[in-house]
């Protein structure tokens, strides 16, 4: 089971022979958890988490999983609070695993220069800056708000998407391709008697649509890297028979 | 059953609109809640034959009609909505096949039913396209099946090419589709378009007997027999140009590879659990069964107890069932993912195989065939889900049994390639006839909880079959058809034949014209490989 996994990620003895329907090792696994690698419960809690055969571990326990915004089903809570020990794990000890990570042991070791924002020092209600942005809209064929700040961020989508250096050097590989979906007749599911406020609902749905897409996309580049690890397809025709 | 002469049956049947019909309270005793079911003129008459048959005098024994099923199935505790039957309706174990129904899980009493999920757990349907067209596939057709027919063992007692070991098992039955991925023998992108991601997370391969473990080991990656195939179709008829463009379907003529299968003996064992545990427990509670029963599982005699511990009663003995927060109702709906992950690792597994194939008869890769998967449905299963039941929002367990979900536009849980149409749905046909991608919508939803049919449904039994049709008139058929075959027991062919099914195309267009889906591609097969 994914928990055994993540225990034994977590170096628990015996991560794989545990049994969490028994309520004392139950109980002393999380007690374990929060003890060495969660560390987060005021003292109290923690106290009575330790302490397996306290009256009041259930109620503690109660507060401590609600405390962690964990789901409530047995099996799901301890992969859980596992998951968020791992998470705390990661996060104290990040350099050291982000240097073994894949990515970092293909890529040069590239000094990191941090430099200071001039961003930051900018001030964003000169003139200057509101008609400078109401210029770069302009170039880029955007429609100015009456925010400044919102135009700003329109154009820095522009840019991002459509100007870094991969895109200009081959334009027409970053040109979206395919066919046009007649949306004005797809089905909102809803109606909200007014036809401009459907409309821009349909318009929230298909910007949704798009985020949602490059959602999937990463996932499935996050996928790809890891198959580039474990993936081993194997096939042995001498296996095989026809059945009856 | 109560015993009533025909004319009387009827009066508790009411013709709602041209496609729907209801069935009211009192049909069957103790009924909940009232059923329903969709027909066309022809679907209708076979429904009402069925009835009438039943009604003769002296007419014992076998399967209830499909309709006395649906409104038993009204009577099981915590039922919410109506008892779905689909046009492919027909008589099954318990429920009938083609048969939903929803449990609101907030009712302590509401009930889960393994013959509500049938005993081909998870079985369904994936559909692969191609950039192929049928000019490019018609003059390597028969190395083409013949190949498929090497990658991909059909039968009963078939054994797969993949090899497992059964640590790789338990992590495939824990993983579902993530085990495929993990080894490398699917895609990214697939993942994403298969229904639940390809994986049931309350899956607990523990809750599995070693015995359906033994069983599922060397079938992974194999068809199986019955009604399961995998066919080579053609692009007939495009009904819906912007929905098909969007699962990448540009034209008539272009070539895909449907895949019906499901968790083979795994599942069936999973349901069917040791029959000398069972004999041993019926002995000890004194449950007496007859011969069909015994085909039920130490799971289902759980059950039984647990039915008698909790009052729970029901109109048929084959509707065993067991309170959704019990002992015996978790591990059945643990034992009963691990199943589902096993069918979704099996159809994996086949679609790796049906690419190379491909990529060996064309000398290309399967990235450059464009080889993705379209979608992969569940027509067995019994899913968590939320619903919109008298205005109000409900957590239900939701029992689809040769029943597909049909989820419409802009569901959370379709793929997001698909939140416009709606999600596809792939109804496969019989051997020899055609098949259909549908797809959800938003009546669907509000009808029948975003379900729809899954394909022709039986209309002969397979006993009735084989007596009646020859099996070389049914492969001549095929022949003169320009169909393709490959097929491991010829002589089981009639009990698959067209014949034997209600008609595809009435089912669908039913479906269609209630609005419960919508039509989007027709399919006619031209190459089939099966048990």
């Amino acid at each position: 089971m994914a928990v055994n996994r993540k225990l034994t990620a977590l170096e628990y003895t015996n991560a794989d022979k545990i049994n969490i329907n028994n309520d004392q090792e139950f109980r002393k696994i999380v007690g374990w958890l929060e003890q060495y690698k969660i560390k987060q419960a005021p003292n109290d809690v923690a106290t009575i988490l330790l302490n397996i055969n306290s009256n009041d571990w259930n109620k503690a326990y109660e507060k401590y999983k609600n405390n962690l915004n964990c789901p409530q089903n047995l099996m799901r809570e301890l992969d859980w609070i596992a998951g968020v020990a791992i998470k705390r794990t990661y996060s104290a000890n990040k350099t050291k695993f982000n240097k073994n990570a894949v990515e970092n042991l293909k890529a040069t070791n590239v000094p990191n220069i941090v430099t200071d924002n001039p961003l930051d020092v900018l001030d964003f209600t000169t003139n200057e800056f509101v008609n400078g942005i109401k210029n770069l809209a302009r170039i880029l064929k955007v429609s100015p708000y009456p925010d400044p700040m919102v135009t700003l961020e329109a154009c820095r989508k522009v840019i991002e998407t459509k100007m870094h250096p991969a895109a200009l050097a081959n334009p027409k590989d970053f040109i979206i391709k395919g066919t046009p979906f007649p949306y004005h007749n797809a089905d909102l599911g809803f109606d909200l008697g007014d036809v401009a406020l459907n409309h821009a609902a349909k318009i929230l749905r298909l910007l949704y649509i798009h985020d949602l897409r490059d959602l999937q996309t990463s996932a499935n580049e996050v996928i790809v890297s890891v198959q580039n690890i474990t993936a081993n397809p194997k096939t042995d025709t001498k296996l095989g028979k026809v059945g009856r | 059953m109560v015993v009533r002469k025909y004319d009387e049956e009827l009066k508790y049947l009411e013709k709602m609109s041209p496609n729907c019909w209801k069935i009211k309270k009192g049909f069957q005793p103790n009924m909940n809640v009232e059923g329903c079911f969709y027909v066309n003129a022809t679907l209708e008459k076979l429904m009402l034959d069925e009835l009438r048959n039943a009604c003769r005098p002296g007419m014992v024994g076998g399967f209830l009609p499909g309709v006395k099923q649906i409104a038993n199935v009204a009577a099981l505790p915590g039922i919410v909505g109506r008892s779905v039957g689909l046009p492919d309706v027909h008589s099954g174990y318990g429920f009938a096949i083609g048969n939903m129904a929803a449990f609101d899980l907030d009712d302590p009493n509401s009930v889960v039913s393994p013959g509500g999920v049938g005993f081909d757990i998870n079985c369904g349907v994936r559909l692969l396209r191609t950039n192929l067209y049928e000019n490019d596939v018609l003059p390597v057709k028969e190395q083409l099946a013949q190949s498929l027919f090497d990658h991909i063992p059909v039968g009963v007692g078939s054994k797969g090419i993949i090899p497992m070991n059964a640590k790789d098992l338990e992590e495939a039955l824990e993983m579902g589709m993530d085990w495929s991925l993990r080894e490398g023998y699917v895609w990214a992108e697939d993942k994403e378009h298969c229904e639940e991601y390809g994986r049931m997370l309350n899956a607990d391969p523990a809750k599995v007997s070693m015995r359906a473990k033994k069983r599922g080991l060397p079938q992974l990656g194999t068809l199986g027999a019955g009604n399961h195939y995998a066919e080579i179709q053609v692009v007939d008829e495009i009904y819906d140009k912007s929905a098909a463009c969007k699962m990448g379907i540009e034209e008539r003529g272009q070539i895909c590879v449907m895949i019906h299968s499901g968790s083979r003996g795994f599942g069936h064992q999973v349901a069917t659990d040791a029959l000398v545990q069972m004999e041993k427990a019926m002995k000890r509670d004194n449950i007496e069964t007859n011969d069909r029963q015994l085909a039920c599982a130490r799971m289902l005699v759980q059950m039984e107890k647990a039915m008698k511990r909790d009052n729970i009663e029901t109109n048929d003995r084959q509707l065993a069932c067991a309170r959704i927060n019990s002992q015996e109702g978790q591990d059945y709906l643990k034992s009963m993912a691990a199943a589902a992950n096993f069918a979704w690792v099996n159809r994996s597994s086949m679609t790796f195989l049906t690419r190379q194939a491909f990529a060996k008869q064309f000398h290309m890769t399967p990235d450059d065939l464009d080889m993705h998967v379209i979608y992969d449905v569940s027509h067995n299963i019994a899913k968590i889900e939320e619903h919109i039941v008298d205005g109000k929002r409900k957590t239900l367990l939701v029992h689809r049994k040769g029943s597909t979900r049909a989820f419409p536009p802009h569901h959370p849980l379709i793929p997001v390639d698909y939140q416009l149409t709606g999600q596809p749905v792939l109804i496969g046909g019989t051997m020899g006839t055609c098949s259909y991608v549908l797809t959800g919508t938003e009546q669907g939803m509000l009808e029948t909880f975003g379900s729809t049919c899954h394909g022709a449904g039986r209309a002969l039994s397979r006993a009735k079959s084989r007596r009646n049709l020859d099996y070389t008139d049914v492969l001549n058929k095929l022949e003169q058809m320009g169909i393709s075959i490959r097929v491991a027991s010829p002589k089981l062919v009639m009990e698959e034949a067209p014949e034997s099914y209600k008609n595809v195309t009435d089912v669908v267009n039913t479906c269609h014209a209630a609005g419960i889906s919508k039509k989007c591609i027709k399919l006619r097969p031209i190459a089939v490989i099966k048990g």
